[in-house]
């Protein structure tokens, strides 16, 4: 589904010029999970961007869906970021003194048509994440997962083909991040592409696979056996804090 | 509809910051308020200058006796002014279609039976209908055959009819003017009041020779009416009859003259009184106060298109192109413009009916008012709010949602 094919990326500020991405080369088939890791500046937001249509590459190929992305003008790119890609921010990036139902429909008014059923699809993502009982919470009004898992079920609106999430735990408390990890586990086993990116070894050991970055390069690919079980985290942490 | 919806969010966000929206609507607000007044004082002063103009007669030229620069009646008491004038005029002053003499008393007071009324009496020739296109609306106008024979006959306005004949028909009936009886030959059209208050209907015409010689025994004349073919000539023909009256009266420059010249274009000039000059200036205020608003808005969305670099990375990565940012910042700007147009139209036309309720300043608000408000709100919406939107628009999503 995803091919990069010699990813360079550089930054020219006046007389500084920062190579960020290398060179990066790598395939993710329809239905893995993979997690990108790496320290900060090891360039793995960049690359997150560059799949995620928000940035374009200073050189190499990258492959959606058999489309080159590298010619696609700005419009074209929008398109596919709204219709494919679904994104999860590190800080959630919900819009304030919304309500999470507005909050998960924002993505439907930038679709080519506005869907008759918009309420009922927001109604269902928000089910998805296990938020039925938030619906008309405002973002001030809900914990930290429960913003995260807004934003998932934003994320999950347009059923795009690809889901890009940045850190998406980094803010959370271990209970929070163990609920939102087991969301994006159930979106896989429900067949999903999802890509995570991560500082955190215990997070992207979640994941199928793991492309570990350093420097702008890939240093290491690591296939897991048995990923970890972010269900039965999650539901640890629920009675370890009950327990308390 | 995709657009419509992308309107309706820049929309919510004035709604969600109310105290922001109102202080980008205030200049707007307050410069539409003004423009309204503004243009309704403009056109109300038009309108007042189109209906003296009209009471005085376009395309007419007044020679009164007595000089100075005031509208008003005829000094009684200059005798210069003569039935030779018009002859001189007629003979030397071209293009005028009709020349007018009137003998003219102000203070006479007309009897009948027990009743008594004070009035203005006028002498004048048949062509005097003509000039001042005033009729009679019953019975018959002053004719040739009355100059010629000095009838004792008159014409009587509407107030005289009232107050002397009450109810009855005036027509034939007999009125004494400083003891000469005139028998009532006609009744004048109703002209109702004048600008400055007086009565248009109290009035009594005579065959001009019947006034000169058997009412008010003088020989000079209160007025001479001219109507000139075409107004474009005026200018010319007020400087020629300036001049012939000056060399006929025997007046030298530093010397004052003993008669004035007022045409339509001196009533329209002394009708406007100062408000040309005031409305210019408040013009002036009024545009200044609405691009004082639209700089205002301008830096206030600027601000907040900084503050709301990382919602709008979010709208980016969700999916919106540039466009769709744009429309919802000038939507913004547009929206609030808009609500200031019709709050300020509100204000302005609240204020105009006050003003013409507690003032004697002529206020007429018509639609051109908010014509004008409405393209000046979009135009400062649109011109103020681009730079905004195009920032906003430019934003490079990855460095929006940093």
């Amino acid at each position: 589904m995803i091919e990069l094919e010699s990813i360079e990326k550089t930054y020219q500020s006046q007389e500084v010029t920062t190579r960020v991405l290398r060179g990066i080369s790598f395939r993710i088939e329809d239905g893995e999970y993979v997690a990108v890791m790496g320290p900060s500046g090891s360039g793995k937001t960049t690359l997150l961007n560059i799949l995620g249509c928000l940035d374009k590459p200073t050189a190499g190929h990258y492959r959606f869906e058999g489309t080159d992305m590298v010619n696609l003008d700005d419009n074209d790119l929008s398109r596919i970021r709204n219709r494919k890609i679904g994104f999860v921010f590190q800080l959630f990036h919900l819009l304030e003194r919304t309500s999470s139902l507005k909050n998960v429909m924002l993505p439907l008014l930038y679709a080519e048509k506005y869907p008759e059923d918009a309420d009922q699809r927001a109604r269902k993502a928000l089910e998805e994440v296990g938020l039925s009982q938030r619906i008309l919470y405002k973002p001030n009004e809900l914990s930290g997962g429960e913003q995260q898992r807004v934003a998932i079920a934003r994320a999950l609106i347009n059923n795009p083909s690809l889901i890009l999430a940045d850190e998406p735990t980094g803010n959370l408390d271990s209970r929070s991040g163990a609920e939102v990890l087991a969301v994006f586990q159930r979106l896989h086993e429900q067949g999903r592409t999802i890509v995570l990116v991560t500082h955190d070894r215990s997070v992207a050991e979640h994941a199928g696979r793991i492309l570990e970055l350093s420097d702008g390069l890939i240093v290491r690919e690591e296939k897991i056996a048995r990923p970890r079980d972010a269900r039965a985290e999650a539901a640890s942490q629920a009675a370890a804090e009950e327990d308390r | 509809m995709r657009d419509w919806g992308i309107v309706r969010e820049g929309m919510r966000a004035l709604s969600v910051h109310k105290l922001r929206t109102f202080f980008m609507m205030a200049g707007t607000l307050v410069g539409i308020g003004g423009l309204i007044v503004v243009m309704a004082i403009g056109r109300g002063t038009g309108e007042k200058v189109m209906k003296r103009v009209n009471n005085f007669g376009p395309r007419a030229i007044m020679v009164y006796a007595g000089g100075g620069k005031e509208m008003g009646p005829p000094d009684m008491t200059v005798t210069t002014l003569t039935l030779e004038d018009a002859e001189a005029i007629r003979g030397a002053i071209g293009r005028i279609s009709i020349i007018s003499p009137m003998a003219w008393n102000t203070r006479m007071s007309l009897k009948r039976e027990a009743s008594q009324i004070r009035s203005v009496v006028w002498g004048v020739e048949p062509n005097w209908h003509e000039a001042y296109e005033w009729y009679t609306s019953a019975g018959e106008g002053i004719s040739a055959e009355d100059v010629a024979t000095l009838a004792r006959v008159c014409l009587i306005g509407k107030t005289v009819k009232e107050e002397l004949f009450g109810n009855e028909n005036p027509l034939d009936g007999r009125i004494f003017v400083n003891k000469v009886g005139l028998t009532v030959k006609g009744v004048l059209e109703e002209r109702g009041t004048s600008p400055g208050g007086g009565d248009f209907d109290n009035r009594i015409i005579l065959p001009i020779t019947t006034a000169m010689r058997r009412v008010l025994n003088v020989e000079h004349l209160g007025a001479i009416r001219l109507i000139t073919e075409d107004t474009r000539y005026m200018s010319g023909q007020v400087e020629a009859l300036q001049q012939l009256m000056r060399q006929r009266h025997h007046i030298i420059p530093p010397q004052e003259d003993d008669f004035r010249i007022i045409t339509s274009i001196v009533v329209a000039n002394l009708a406007r009184g100062i408000s040309r000059t005031l409305s210019i200036l408040l013009f002036a205020l009024v545009a200044l106060s609405l691009v004082i608003g639209g700089v205002v808005m301008m830096n206030i969305l600027l601000i907040s298109v900084g503050e709301r670099t990382r919602e709008i990375g979010l709208r980016r990565a969700l999916g919106a192109s540039r466009k769709d940012i744009f429309i919802q910042f000038l939507t913004e700007s547009l929206a609030v413009t808009l609500l200031g147009m019709i709050l300020g139209s509100l204000l302005g036309w609240s204020a105009s009916l006050v003003l013409a309720q507690s003032t004697r300043i002529p206020v007429v608000v018509s639609w051109q008012s908010f014509a004008a408000a409405v393209s000046s709100s979009l135009l400062i919406g649109v011109f103020f709010g681009v730079q905004p939107a195009r920032k906003a628009a430019r934003l490079h999503p990855v460095d929006a949602l940093r």
